[in-house]
């Protein structure tokens, strides 16, 4: 089963001719993805990869039915591309790009959700079902299909903890890069409600970062409602306490907390920390 | 998250439509002759300008006469404050307070809306009032499209205690604030305190601004301010300059990593294994020779017992990673040990290339972090 996105997901290429877009696009269909088209303004009618491009999203929805989209376009032009995806009725919006203004991403965020998408990024590695489908630039060589669910807010540190899974032979079900800018499109809370529901996934490994309260809100919903075995890693720990900004966050969210304070909290909560990557597959054998 | 000076705040409120005292700046041995003219009073405040707190503890906020001001500032100037001499000096118009204020609106990570907060408990630490007084302070959330307008804030100027003329400027002001962060891509402006004068005036006595990076190439001014500068190190901006996201930290190790969150975890795994990071260093996605190469050209200009180059590949190239390593060690002269560890996109080229000039490359994070603390231990 996996979560968001199979075999089957039509995926479109937002910018599949430009230098990053032809690169991972190439590398998405070797993988296995349904690419069923590319979109850059002003090529439509060629044809890129083996794919058909188009001019516009609603050129390429039309033709294809595809309900999935990813990003591969400059920061600057991100929020124009973003809104026409959604626009044109994509339904999973997977944003890779970095450098997003974050007046930009509100603004995207706000319109997914309004009609119901499901944006993932911006600043993300996208997501990988193994053996299935990937959308995005999580190299698929390091992932197995298996029963584990990954959720991160890092992108390479994501590849480090899915290879020490595999290697000692634990596989994913889905692993999924929400983005490590501030604000973004879904947070660990909604994974981990999906990961709870898939009956493949059997165990979650969630990666944290300093800064942000979204691992402590993790914490929160594991506690009330995730029965499955959460694994936890938080990176971050020898970092230097952050500059003071302004008290307003502070106030709204309490403070947002050093790794060792989040790492604490996950631990309340029922998750079993770790400390280097590899002590995850060296815990999850001990439970077994 | 890059902070602006509180007179560089001010600028952009005074730009903005939002009141603020009279202030110039003074950087050398100007007159203040003009000031004091334009003024028509002999008392006046001096504030260091910094990005560090705690500036009145320090004595670099000072209430002056005209006479003392010149000699207060040539006093202040250049003086440490938290690691960084002080450049800018601002003279400042004293206010009367009637009431304070504390006001600000901020991009909200969690909800992703605008957010404004306000209390008529400001010119205190918030944060105790948060905690005291939690019901007098006042919340709203605005969606990301908001176009603000006066009538929005009636409500909140009318539990903040404003009535009639003070009521509709205060909505005003409301207004202009958030339009001036949306126009200009601001996560934060916080006015503590906005100050009502005895002759019902409100005035942003205090700015805290805080911007967005990542619009610096719509913002060129911003980007272009002082303080930006000033919050890096030397060699922070020469890397920021680069397109390479690097912090300077104190401890015995250097790290070249690609990807915010390995890097972190990099840093942290000397720290477990005993040792400490040197710096943060994330060449970002896609990093090219070049901006390996001037990686380890700042590594060489720190003092440091080792290099740990930890590589997981996505969108970056081993192969990329290699030749910078091999280019920049032929022209600085690196002393201390280094360990390399990639694994990724073209890692069997890369590896080849560390081979071929004797280097061997580490394919597991772990052993290849215990081999540097190791090293820099001064072990073989």
């Amino acid at each position: 089963m996996a979560i968001l996105l199979d075999e089957n997901t039509k995926v479109i290429v937002q910018g599949i001719t430009g230098k990053q877009g032809t690169f991972h696009a190439r590398s998405m269909i070797d993988y296995g993805t349904t690419v069923v088209a590319g979109v850059t303004p002003g090529k439509g009618g060629q044809e890129h990869l083996g794919v058909p491009v188009y001019d516009s999203m609603k050129e390429a929805v039309e033709a294809t039915q595809a309900t999935a989209s990813v990003i591969f376009i400059p920061a600057r032009f991100t929020y124009s591309a973003a809104l026409e995806a959604i626009d044109a009725g994509i339904k999973l919006m997977t944003v890779i790009t970095e450098g997003v203004p974050v007046r930009d991403t509100v603004r995207i965020k706000q319109r997914a959700l309004e009609n119901g998408v499901t944006m993932v990024g911006p600043n993300c590695p996208g997501l990988i079902t193994p053996e299935a489908s990937k959308i995005g630039i999580i190299p698929g060589e390091i992932c197995k299909k298996g029963e584990v669910g990954i959720v991160s807010r890092s992108g390479t540190l994501t590849y480090e903890i899915i290879q020490n899974l595999t290697i000692n032979g634990f596989g994913q079900s889905t692993c999924v890069g929400l983005g490590g800018d501030p604000i973004k499109g879904i947070d660990f809370n909604e994974c981990l409600k999906w990961f709870e529901d898939d009956p493949q996934t059997k165990q979650i490994v969630l990666v944290g970062e300093i800064g942000g309260t979204g691992e402590q809100d993790a914490a929160d919903l594991v506690k009330a409602e995730i029965t499955k075995p959460v694994y936890g890693f938080i990176a971050g720990q020898t970092a230097p306490p952050g500059k003071q900004m302004g008290h307003a966050g502070a106030i709204v969210h309490g403070k947002s907390g050093t790794a060792k304070e989040k790492m604490r909290i996950l631990s309340e909560a029922g998750i079993t920390t770790v400390r280097t990557p590899s002590e995850i597959p060296m815990k999850m054998k001990e439970n077994m | 998250m890059p902070m602006l000076y509180e007179i560089e705040g001010k600028q952009l409120f005074k730009e903005n439509g939002i009141p603020v005292p009279k202030f110039r700046a003074y950087d050398s041995e100007e007159s203040i002759k003009t000031f004091v003219e334009e003024l028509g009073s002999d008392i006046m405040m001096a504030k260091a300008q910094s990005l560090s707190g705690g500036r009145g503890k320090a004595g670099l906020i000072k209430k002056v006469s005209a006479t003392e001001a010149e000699e207060y500032i040539q006093s202040i100037l250049g003086r440490d404050h938290r690691g960084k001499p002080v450049e800018i000096v601002m003279l400042e118009q004293p206010m009367e307070i009637a009431n304070e204020i504390y006001l600000s609106v901020m991009l909200d990570n969690t909800s992703g809306k605008y957010l404004v907060l306000a209390s008529s408990r400001g010119g205190v630490d918030i944060e105790e009032v948060a905690e005291k007084y939690p019901d007098e302070i006042y919340k709203e959330y605005y969606s990301a499209f908001t176009e603000p307008l006066p009538y929005m804030f009636m409500d909140m100027g009318k539990k903040l205690g404003f009535e009639a003329r003070t009521l509709t400027s205060f909505t005003f002001i409301m207004t202009n604030m958030f339009k001036m962060a949306q126009k200009r891509d601001l996560t934060l402006i916080e006015i503590n305190p906005l100050i009502l004068t005895p002759e019902k005036k409100i005035i942003a006595a205090d700015s805290k601004v805080v911007i967005d990076g990542n619009a610096d190439y719509r913002q060129p001014d911003i980007a272009a301010l002082k303080s930006q500068r000033d919050r890096h190190t030397d060699l922070e901006f020469e890397a920021d300059q680069a397109g390479i996201s690097y912090v300077q930290l104190d401890g015995e190790i250097g790290i070249i990593s690609g990807g915010a969150g390995l890097s972190m975890a990099t840093c942290d795994l000397l720290d477990f294994y005993g040792s400490s990071p040197a710096n943060f260093l994330d060449v970002g996605g896609g990093a090219d020779e070049a901006k390996i190469e001037k990686s380890l050209e700042i590594l060489s200009r720190q003092d440091i017992k080792g290099i740990f180059v930890n590589f997981f590949a996505g969108i970056t190239r081993c192969d990329d990673v290699a030749n910078g390593i091999i280019n920049a060690s032929k022209k600085f002269d690196v002393k201390v040990p280094m360990v390399i560890r990639l694994v990724g996109t073209n890692d069997d080229l890369g590896i080849q290339i560390l081979e071929d000039n004797g280097i061997n490359a580490y394919g597991k994070m772990e052993p290849a972090a215990k081999r540097i603390v190791e090293l820099a231990k001064g072990g073989n």
